[in-house]
This record gives C-alpha cells, sequence and structure tokens, in this order.
C-alpha cells in the first residue's frame, strides 16, 4: 500500500511500545454492606455477624460455597453495616448469597450492598452521603 | 441440540448387600443429595435440569449419569461425597469410583467394554483356587460373537452376553 511512496520519503523508526491490559488483576473485593433488621430486636455481635454471612453462603453455595475466604475487617453493630472482603473470583458467589438471604434466627432481615470495590481507599467515600454545607 | 455430558461410574461397597440398592432412583437420590450438600441450592438446580440415571448394572455395580455440559464439572467433583445408597429403608455405605466422562453414550459404551476386558482378566489373575478359575474361564468362554447385520462397512461386533 502506497510502498513507493513511502520509501522516497526518509521514515523515522517505529517506537516499539508494549501495552498491558489488566483485568480485574486485583486479588480481594471489598463490599460494604449493611444488615437491615426492621424489628427492634437484639442487634447480632460480630461473630455473629459473620456465622450469618457463612450461613448465607452453606444455602445457596453448599459447602464450597462456606468454605470461601470472607473475612469482616470493620463491623459496628449500632448501624449494623461491615466491610466484608473476599477472593475476587468468589465475588459473584458472596453477592449472591447476601442478596438471598431472608432470615436471621427465624426474624425477616435483608442486606444491603451499599460500595464494591476491588480496592479498599475507594470504599473510605461516598457521595451519596456526602453532605455539602 | 443440547450438549451433554455422560459420567460413568462404578459403585463400591464392602457390603454385599449393597447390590440391591443399585436401582436408579436410588442412586439418583443419592446424587442428587450429594450434590445439594457440597453445591448447595444453586449447584443443585443447575444440575438437575437435564439430570438422569441412564444405565445401571447391579451385578458390575456399573452406573451411567447424564448431565448437561455447563455442569458436569459440579457434578463430578460431588461423586466423592456420596456416601450411602438407600432403598426400602435400608442404607448401606459405598462409593462411587469415576470411570469416565464421555459426550456421547457411544464413547461411554466403547470404555466400558474395554474396562471390563481388563477387569475379567485382572479377576482370573487374582483367582484363588482351581474351582474359581475354571468357573471364570467358563463364562469367559461362553461369550459370543454376534454377527450384526450392518448397511456400512465397517462396525465394531459388540461383545455379546454380559
Amino acid at each position: 500500500r502506497g510502498l513507493e511512496g513511502r520509501m522516497a520519503r526518509a521514515e523515522p523508526p517505529a517506537a516499539i511500545f508494549e501495552r498491558r491490559v489488566l483485568r480485574s488483576a486485583a486479588e480481594h473485593h471489598y463490599l460494604r454492606v449493611r444488615l437491615e433488621l426492621p424489628d427492634g430486636g437484639a442487634r447480632p455481635s460480630v461473630a455473629q455477624f459473620k456465622q450469618l454471612v457463612v450461613s448465607a453462603l452453606r444455602e445457596l453455595h453448599g459447602e464450597v460455597g462456606a468454605a470461601l475466604p470472607v473475612d469482616v475487617l470493620t463491623y459496628e453493630e449500632k448501624t449494623l453495616s461491615a466491610i466484608l472482603r473476599v477472593i475476587s473470583s468468589g465475588l459473584v458467589k458472596l453477592w449472591s448469597a447476601l442478596t438471598l438471604l431472608g432470615f436471621y434466627q427465624n426474624r425477616r432481615c435483608a442486606f444491603r450492598v451499599l460500595q464494591t470495590s476491588p480496592f479498599l481507599l475507594a470504599l473510605s467515600g461516598n457521595s451519596r452521603e456526602l453532605v455539602l454545607d | 441440540r443440547l450438549p451433554r455430558r455422560y459420567v460413568l461410574c462404578e459403585v463400591v461397597s464392602e457390603d454385599p448387600r449393597c447390590r440391591q440398592c443399585i436401582e436408579d432412583r436410588a442412586v439418583g437420590l443419592a446424587v442428587r443429595e450429594a450434590i445439594g450438600r457440597v453445591h448447595g441450592d444453586y449447584g443443585l438446580a443447575c444440575c438437575s435440569i437435564s439430570f438422569t440415571v441412564k444405565y445401571l448394572n447391579a451385578y458390575t455395580g456399573t452406573v451411567l449419569l447424564r448431565c448437561r455440559k455447563d455442569c458436569y464439572r459440579l457434578l463430578c467433583s460431588a461423586l466423592p461425597f456420596v456416601r450411602q445408597l438407600e432403598s426400602r429403608n435400608q442404607r448401606y455405605p459405598c462409593s462411587l469410583n469415576t470411570l469416565h466422562v464421555g459426550g456421547t453414550i457411544r464413547t461411554c459404551q466403547k470404555f466400558l467394554i474395554q474396562y471390563n476386558r481388563r477387569q475379567l482378566l485382572m479377576l482370573l489373575q487374582n483367582c484363588t483356587n482351581e474351582e474359581e478359575r475354571r468357573c471364570v474361564q467358563k463364562s469367559l468362554l461362553s461369550c459370543s460373537l454376534t454377527e450384526e447385520v450392518s448397511q456400512s462397512g465397517d462396525e465394531e461386533d459388540d461383545d455379546g452376553t454380559e
């Protein structure tokens, strides 16, 4: 294609560059979740919260799901919100298990996932709850 | 046309009475319960769509299961977790050995024929006394080759009676 024209002009040497695209390279995913318990009963402690998450995984995804490495990084008993960390390959399993969880000790409950990100730093700010003075 | 996977496995049990439990309903229930335990509601629903017990042989303990291609890994990983077979209110401990996974019944059948041949030879080698040896040899020699009347050229002859 137009080789004669090219050979007439002096071509600068082509730059050598390499482009690497990493998709989902992060090892862990972080989720900020809130548990909603509409009846004003006793609030679960952090151990009971973790047990709830693991039992949700066990119901939907069996023993394999229950063995997924999930960590509760922070937990506030007053607001029932927590930050969970999970291996990236297990994000879909965890999120689907939390979505389909309906009961905690025979009380109706629901998990709301507020934020999710492969970087923990991104969970520190939330533009939805931003208050502008 | 739906892609399927056929999993050939054999039932291994120390209790000889387990043979009478090997029937399609009992085996199907046991496998489904194992999938439900290991992979939860999602795995059970995923694998049950096209799951059946296609073929059973209670004498050799051979079972052929069918499932969809997308979820055969869930099924194969749950087979070692089958602990017992239950039928007519009797349960016997057993385990399932996976022999072969194939895409069609024909490939599984080919494998099963070769596998049974090898098993018969091993049985002959492991005979402890002359009586058993004569029994095995008699049953081997009584297998007959049936000529199939085939239209197309090369058709493999099946080993006759099993």
